[in-house]
């Protein structure tokens, strides 16, 4: 009869923000809870109140580093409701979209390469000092100067449309601060073909790793869910704007084409007393059914084609390999991530070839309201901003719901999975095991400090505790 | 200025004195700070304004005239005297006013519509105020007046330069804005219950851009219109334009 | 003659947003070039996850916002040589700071905590309470910035600062020759 133990990983690296997992083990050494706790909060719901609703977009994108812009586009986008403007110029949607393909392009580069990549390369039990982005960099020097020069090339973008390349200024309400002068135009269209090479050849290595580990991947973190996005009226990808769909694990249609404005009626977030993090989920159903995943895989599995050729044929080849059916894997999210990055190349050299860029109607006007609702899809997945905004200018109410949250069910699912396959049974704990987990939670791209509207960092604890919730053992890998 | 004497000819009455040993002309009646902006050299300040009386209630501007420390905004020019103004003391005197300026409100730039317009940032930026800090926090409880339909006031960022109280009273005639309490509690009110309980108007000189060099005064709706790289402080450094005459 | 060591670096992100990282990250291909000279020891980009070696330089972004960041910071000052406080979280509190300095309230912390788990209007909470489990760091009555808990050496200003301005002052730092900022550069936003 073994001892309990209490395994900590602390902090969880390779991510963005702060987590803590728990691994209950009983006396048998059997893995009977494990549990992703978010350990940071903020409280930005409450004390953006009394501010003024032009301020809101700059200040709401410092929730998140990689990606402010995300923050930025929503907010902005729920401020034109409120300024009652319904359509933007041309000039201003398209910089706006030109902003957001951009910032998905790096922070999915961003993910790939400097975050996942070494797992996928190395190997989920290679030594911890090699499992970083420096050593992508020498042992494939080219590969890691292609995900350098390619994430550059996104955050240039983010540059010429905001302003800078992190916490810009560029989308206020009801349009657009700037365009893009030609000779800027000139400078991106000069890389943009060189980038979409480089961008199908990251496709395909996430594709071979798919198929050459094809065992791993249908049994890693693998598991049905509900699937939650945006969707173009014609059920085309649209990161920027569309209606929320919602899709169950065999592909059937729970909700289609729901405006923006009406997501309160369909999601409720819960509360549960040991993660400062919600669980947002269906509410006609209840929290153990109603949960989704949100994110490039569930986009992907929610759309009914991609308006890009190159991307569409993607995600045909992604397609085959469940027969058409929803891709129900956690792994799969790198593909569908480097196939969404093919998308946004091809858009953003459509609207650079468009010459409404140059455009000099920046903004449009029209009849206030008091809410705005703004629904965008973040490289992590669905984002949701809703303000109230009062007759003085001032924010009266304010409730987000972001795309790590969403995906909160479906990540502590993924650790219990994992925990279960490779800790069960086990006497000795080794630090590559806990990177397994660390791996299945890396899959979602968690962006932490937006889930908790907090900021800071929390080391990855993984904690095993005893049938009577003692702790045993606690082994943080990290942390102070 | 020349004077025509009682014979007929003209006599120049402008007299010399030095900045830090460079000479400078100056008219008869000039301030120090008046007579070195002519001359292209700027001394750094925050209450002093173009068109409106001197206060010298800011102590940025302080300058040393004979041994004694006095704001080069309200000090005549005086033939003769040797002033000292870029110095290691005196920087690092008007560093730590920036400094205490910047504890004794709540400046959050990064969300501030007023970041690269504002004159105390910049000042920050050219006095170099970079080195981590030894003074606390007060992070006082400050109002933001939002009542008046095309104005708005936070106050988080007021830093008691009166500047607003004499362009209300002066040049606007309305008298807008006082000063209220003593000492360390000395605050710049609205002269009713609040902003809209007054006559304020978006026209008003008071409220324009250039009147409040902060972002308390906000004209609303107005917020991030100037895109990064084309804002006031984008361009050079605070001053770079008296300093251009110089070399014009 | 004795081969010159790489200088350690060590980074975290404390209550910060991660850009001031993204920032680091911003040096693009001069990255290539840095990695001839510097290692990096404990930092959220690898797996190193607590200080294997004493290091030269500390960069430390996000303020201190609960007892872990305060523990991490500690850790930081014991092991670093030169401990640098990466942009406005750092330097002054920045935008979490907002729950100290704009919020008008008896008890700004548990009126953010109510509104995200007790009153908000589309949540459902069976246990009527605030997330308390133990796994959970206490938070701190305020957002603190860094030099109110550790003495600081450096500051680098900037929401974010840019990658430029990072990587020259790094230089710097590293050659000796750290005299201050060009004016230019300096930036609180």
């Amino acid at each position: 009869m073994a001892e309990p133990r209490l395994i900590e990983i602390a902090p969880v690296t390779r991510v963005e923000g702060h987590g803590k997992v728990t691994v209950h083990m009983n006396a048998d050494n059997q893995v009977e809870e494990a549990r992703l706790h978010i350990v940071e909060f903020r409280g930005f719901e409450r004390f953006i109140r009394g501010r003024l609703l032009w301020e809101v977009p700059v200040i709401v994108q410092r929730l998140c580093g990689i990606c402010p812009v995300s923050h930025h586009l929503a907010a902005a986008k729920a401020m034109d409701m409120v300024m009652g403007v319904d359509v933007l110029p041309p000039t201003a949607e398209k910089m706006r979209r030109l902003m957001h393909y951009g910032q998905v392009m790096q922070s999915h580069v961003l993910h790939f390469f400097h975050l996942a990549a070494p797992d996928l390369l190395f190997g989920f039990d290679a030594p911890a000092a090699k499992r970083n982005v420096f050593e992508i960099l020498k042992e494939n020097p080219e590969l890691g100067r292609r995900a350098v020069m390619m994430r550059k090339y996104g955050q240039e973008i983010i540059a010429a449309t905001a302003g800078k390349k992190v916490h810009g200024t560029g989308a206020i309400p009801g349009g657009i601060n700037r365009n893009l002068p030609i000779a800027k135009r000139d400078e991106f269209l000069k890389d943009i073909d060189t980038m979409t090479e480089w961008v199908q050849d990251a496709v395909k290595l996430a594709k071979d790793y798919t198929i050459e580990h094809i065992d791993l991947v249908n049994s890693f973190a693998n598991f049905p869910s509900n699937y939650m996005s945006i969707v173009r009226e014609d059920g085309a990808l649209d990161l920027y704007n569309g209606n929320f769909r919602m899709k169950g694990a065999d592909g059937n249609i729970l909700l289609d084409q729901i405006p923006n404005k009406d997501y309160f009626n369909y999601v409720i977030e819960d509360v549960r007393s040991w993660s400062y993090m919600k669980f947002p989920y269906y509410k006609e159903m209840t929290p153990e059914t109603g949960w989704y995943r949100v994110g490039p895989l569930a986009r992907l599995n929610n759309v009914d084609f991609i308006d890009t050729p190159l991307a569409n044929a993607a995600l045909n080849e992604l397609r085959a390999v469940t027969d058409g059916k929803p891709n129900t894997s956690s792994l799969g999210n790198h593909w569908a991530r480097m196939i969404e990055v093919l998308h946004c190349v091809e858009m953003i050299k459509q609207l650079l070839e468009d010459p409404d860029l140059q455009g000099t109607d920046l903004v449009a006007k029209g009849d206030r309201r008091q809410v705005g609702i703004g629904v965008i899809e973040a490289p992590r997945g669905n984002l949701i901003h809703h303000y109230e905004v009062d007759e003085h200018d001032q924010v009266t109410y304010c409730n987000l719901i972001v795309s790590t949250t969403h995906n909160n069910e479906g990540m502590n699912r993924a650790v219990k999975d994992v925990a279960i396959k490779y800790l069960d049974g086990q006497a000795q704990i080794t630090e590559g095991m806990l990177n397994h987990i660390e791996v299945a939670i890396r899959a979602y791209d968690p962006c932490l400090s937006c889930a908790t509207h907090a900021l800071g960092q929390m080391p990855l604890e993984v904690e095993i505790q005893d049938a009577e919730g003692k702790v045993i053992d606690s082994r943080r890998t990290g942390a102070a | 200025m020349s004077a025509i004497s009682d014979t007929g000819t003209r006599r120049d009455t402008t007299f010399t004195f030095t900045i830090d040993g460079v000479e400078i002309r100056a008219q008869p009646g000039q301030t120090i700070m008046e007579a070195a902006d002519d001359a292209g050299i700027y001394i750094p300040r925050l209450c002093d304004h173009e068109g409106l009386r001197h206060q010298g209630s800011c102590r940025v501007c302080t300058v040393k005239v004979g041994g004694r420390s006095v704001s080069a905004c309200t000090q005549p020019a005086n033939p003769g005297t040797n002033v000292e103004s870029e110095t290691p003391y005196l920087t690092k005197l008007r560093r730590d006013l920036v400094e205490m300026l910047f504890h004794e409100g709540n400046h959050l730039c990064p969300m501030c519509e007023a970041s690269g317009n504002c004159e105390l940032q910049a000042m920050a930026y050219r006095l170099d105020m970079t080195n981590p800090t030894k003074f606390p926090y007060l992070e006082p409880n400050r109002d933001l007046d939002a009542s008046h339909p095309d104005i708005a006031l936070d106050t988080n960022r007021c830093i008691s330069c009166g500047r607003c109280i004499r362009a209300s009273m002066d040049v606007d005639g309305k008298g807008l804005f006082g000063y209220v309490g003593r000492g360390i509690k000395r605050r710049v009110a609205v002269n009713g219950m609040d902003l809209a309980h007054t006559d304020a108007a978006v026209t008003d000189h008071a409220i324009s851009a250039e009147v409040c060099p902060v972002g308390c005064i906000i004209r609303k709706r107005e917020g991030f219109r100037i895109p990064i790289g084309e804002r006031e402080f984008d361009k050079g450094l605070i001053g770079h334009e008296i300093e251009e005459k110089a070399n014009a | 003659m004795p081969e010159l060591r790489k200088a350690r670096i060590a980074t975290a992100s404390l209550a910060g947003c991660f850009g001031c990282h993204m920032a680091i990250l911003d040096i693009d291909e001069r990255l290539i070039g840095l990695m001839g000279l510097v290692e990096f020891d404990r930092s959220p980009v690898n797996d190193i996850k607590k200080f294997t070696k004493r290091c030269d330089i500390g960069i430390i972004e996000g303020g201190c916002c609960n007892e872990e960041n305060v523990h991490v910071l500690q850790d930081f000052r014991r092991n670093c040589d030169v401990l640098i406080a990466l942009g406005q979280c750092a330097i002054m509190g920045g935008l979490p700071a907002m729950r100290n300095a704009v919020m008008h309230s008896e008890n700004p912390l548990l009126e953010c905590l109510e509104e995200a788990y007790i009153s908000g209007r589309f949540i459902r909470n069976t246990t009527h309470q605030i997330p308390n489990d133990p796994a959970l760091p206490l938070v701190l009555d305020k957002v603190y910035p860094l030099s109110e808990v550790v003495k600081i050496d450096y500051n680098i200003p900037g929401c974010a600062p840019t990658g430029d301005v990072i990587y020259s002052t790094l230089a710097s730092l590293l050659a000796g020759k750290f005299r201050g900022f060009e004016r230019e550069l300096i930036k609180f936003d």
